[in-house]
């Protein structure tokens, strides 16, 4: 599903150069569940972040289901993360001016889906992740974990092939965490891959594969046999 | 996206602020009232002096006697009749521009009729005075050539005087008695309506020769006459026969040409051209501030829209994370500022209306509400919204996703 070739990232501050991702190579088939660790600074969000087509590589190339999308312009990304990615953030990142259902149907308005089918798929992502009696609450309504639970909702209901989770249980109590970890641990049995970032060694036990970072590399990649 | 799914998140945006919304079309606001105060004023003066036209005719100067100054002693303004029917024909002979004379003695004097006692301005005139004041006959006749030769007792009266002698009924026919005279009506004149200093319609009308005989004898003596109303052929000649006419009357009267006249020369067009100058001035000023503060306005939307894309910089973020483009962006923003100018548009509106209405009401000047004026601010309100909403709009619509997502 995703190949990665050579991928570099440098960043540019004042007269230095910071090599975020030196030359990565990594590939991801459909329906894996891989965590990704690393100290901060250890490049594992840029390369999250490149996949997910938010920020694009100095050099190298990305394949996406068998296209190469490092020469996509930026309304192709933006219909890409669109239809075949969803994003789970640590601060959930959910617009407060709007309740759990417009929040969720955010991506779906996007996509230019009718009111009837975008109101179905929504309740449905809501109903997944446990909150169909919430839909009308705003975000400032709702606790940490049904707010991450609103956010899982979002990222979920345009059907994506992957879902890319950064630090999901970062902002909250291990208790929740573990209820928001069993629902990606859910997704990934329905077939979404799904692609965690974190640096807390339990949580990224919940993937089938785990890969270290370290300065821009990977020093590590094996898959997880305690699971 | 869809408009209305755009509108709807863009309302819910402003309604989170509604007070900085307002406050941030307050330029608009005095903008569109202003431009729409404006046109009403124009549209006012013009129908005004439409009006004025109407009712004392186009073309017309009054010359009337005054009184000079004798030996320093002013003699007020009716003691003296210096005009004649002489200077009339001369007038007649010497200015082919003028098209028709009609000149007019009066009186203030008791009317009773059918038991009702009334006070009424009676006018001994020709024919011509009906055409040159633009007099129109709701019933009945112009005098005759022989009531107009012979002296008849004979009146044509205005709406107000058959009101007050006669009610509703006809009054052709009917016999009153104007300082005992007794006289029939053959004739009343249309409504035409009150000005700011008189009811045009408290008029009676009367054969020049007869008042002469039986009304004024000791007022006017002889050819004496108190006014007339020159008709000119056409309005370009209007200023220059005022001034022949002062030269062809100083020359009868045997006034140096910078003695003090015995007469006086009333132009309406002057009135009506100050008229029309005043309400062009005050247009000119609003349509400044109209352009000064829709151009404030402007830059004040601009500023408030940059504000509220930095402040929704990770916002725009998350969008463009779920699959916002630039374009979906961009016209959040656009519409955004759009319905902060509209909003300013309507209360402008709403405040130009209320200007108008006050104005009108108070000042008793004429105002006209053009509708055109409405569609005008609509399209000046979304314009100025539109153009100075671009920039902050692109300048959201151009955020690197990740950048925006990372702003704290």
């Amino acid at each position: 599903m995703i190949n990665i070739n050579a991928i570099t990232k440098e960043y540019i501050m004042g007269d230095n150069k910071l090599l975020a991702l030196n030359e990565v190579d990594v590939s991801i088939k459909e329906g894996e569940f891989v965590s990704i660790m690393g100290s901060s600074g250890s490049g594992k969000s840029t390369l999250m972040n490149i996949i997910g087509c938010l920020d694009v590589p100095t050099s190298g190339d990305y394949f996406f289901r068998n296209k190469n999308i490092s020469n996509y312009n930026s309304n192709m990304l933006a219909e890409l993360r669109n239809k075949d990615i969803g994003f789970i953030f640590q601060n959930f990142n959910l617009l407060p001016r709007l309740n759990a259902l417009e929040n969720v149907t955010l991506p779906l308005l996007y996509s230019g889906k009718n009111i009837k089918e975008r109101t179905k798929l929504s309740m449905e992502a809501l109903e997944n992740v446990g909150l169909k009696d919430r839909t009308h609450h705003k975000p400032n309504q709702l606790s940490g974990g049904q707010q991450q639970r609103v956010s899982i909702a979002r990222a979920i209901a345009g059907n994506p092939k992957l879902i890319l989770a950064d630090e999901p249980t970062g902002a909250l109590d291990s208790y929740t965490s573990l209820e928001i970890m069993k629902i990606l641990n859910d997704l990934n049995s329905n077939g979404i891959t799904i692609i965690l970032v974190t640096h807390e060694k339990d949580i990224a036990q919940y993937g089938s594969r785990i890969i270290k970072m370290k300065d821009g590399k990977i020093i590590e990649d094996k898959k997880n046999v305690s699971n | 996206m869809s408009l209305i799914d755009l509108i709807y998140l863009s309302q819910k945006s402003l309604r989170s602020n509604i007070l900085r919304s307002v406050l941030t079309s307050l330029g608009i606001i005095i903008g569109v009232s202003s431009v729409i105060t404006m046109i009403s004023i124009g549209a006012g003066a013009r129908l005004e002096v439409e009006q004025q036209i109407e009712r004392f005719g186009s073309n017309n100067l009054i010359l009337r006697s005054q009184s000079s100054n004798n030996r320093g002693v002013s003699m007020g303004s009716n003691s003296v009749n210096s005009l004649t029917l002489k200077d009339m024909e001369a007038l007649k002979n010497e200015l082919p521009a003028i098209s028709a004379i009609a000149p007019r003695v009066s009186l203030s004097t008791q009317i009773i009729a059918n038991g009702n006692n009334w006070l009424a301005t009676v006018t001994g005139s020709t024919n011509d005075y009906f055409a040159l004041g633009n007099w129109k006959f709701e019933n009945g006749r112009k005098f005759q050539e022989d009531e107009i030769n012979s002296g008849s007792r004979v009146a044509i009266i205005g709406k107000t005087v058959q009101k007050n002698l006669f009610g509703t009924d006809s009054p052709i026919d009917e016999v009153i008695r104007i300082n005992k005279v007794p006289f029939t009506v053959i004739g009343l004149l249309d409504a035409k309506g009150g000005t700011a200093w008189a009811d045009l319609d408290d008029t009676i009308i009367v054969p020049l020769k007869t008042a002469k005989q039986r009304l004024v004898a000791k007022k006017f003596p002889g050819d004496q006459i108190r006014s007339m109303t020159i008709n000119v052929s056409s309005s370009e000649l209007l200023f220059k026969t005022e001034k022949d006419i002062d030269t062809v009357m100083r020359k009868l009267h045997k006034i140096s040409a910078n003695g003090n006249p015995d007469f006086v020369i009333r132009n309406y067009a002057q009135f009506l051209n100050a008229r029309q100058e005043s309400s062009r001035v005050m247009s000119i000023l609003l349509a400044t501030v109209a352009g000064i503060s829709l151009i404030v306005g402007g830059i004040g939307i601009m500023n408030i829209m940059l504000v509220t894309v930095t402040e929704r910089t990770k916002e725009i973020g998350v969008c463009m994370s779920v699959g916002a483009k630039k374009r979906d962006v961009l016209l959040q923003f656009l519409i955004e500022s759009l319905m902060i100018s509209l909003i300013g548009g309507c209360l402008g509106i709403a405040l130009g209306l209320g200007v108008i209405f006050g104005v009108s009401e108070y000042f008793n000047w004429k105002m006209s509400l053009d509708y055109m004026s409405l569609v005008l601010s609509f399209v000046f309100s979304s314009s100025i919204g539109v153009i100075f909403g671009f920039y902050p709009a692109r300048k959201a619509a151009s955020l690197n996703p990740i950048d925006a997502l990372r702003y704290e």
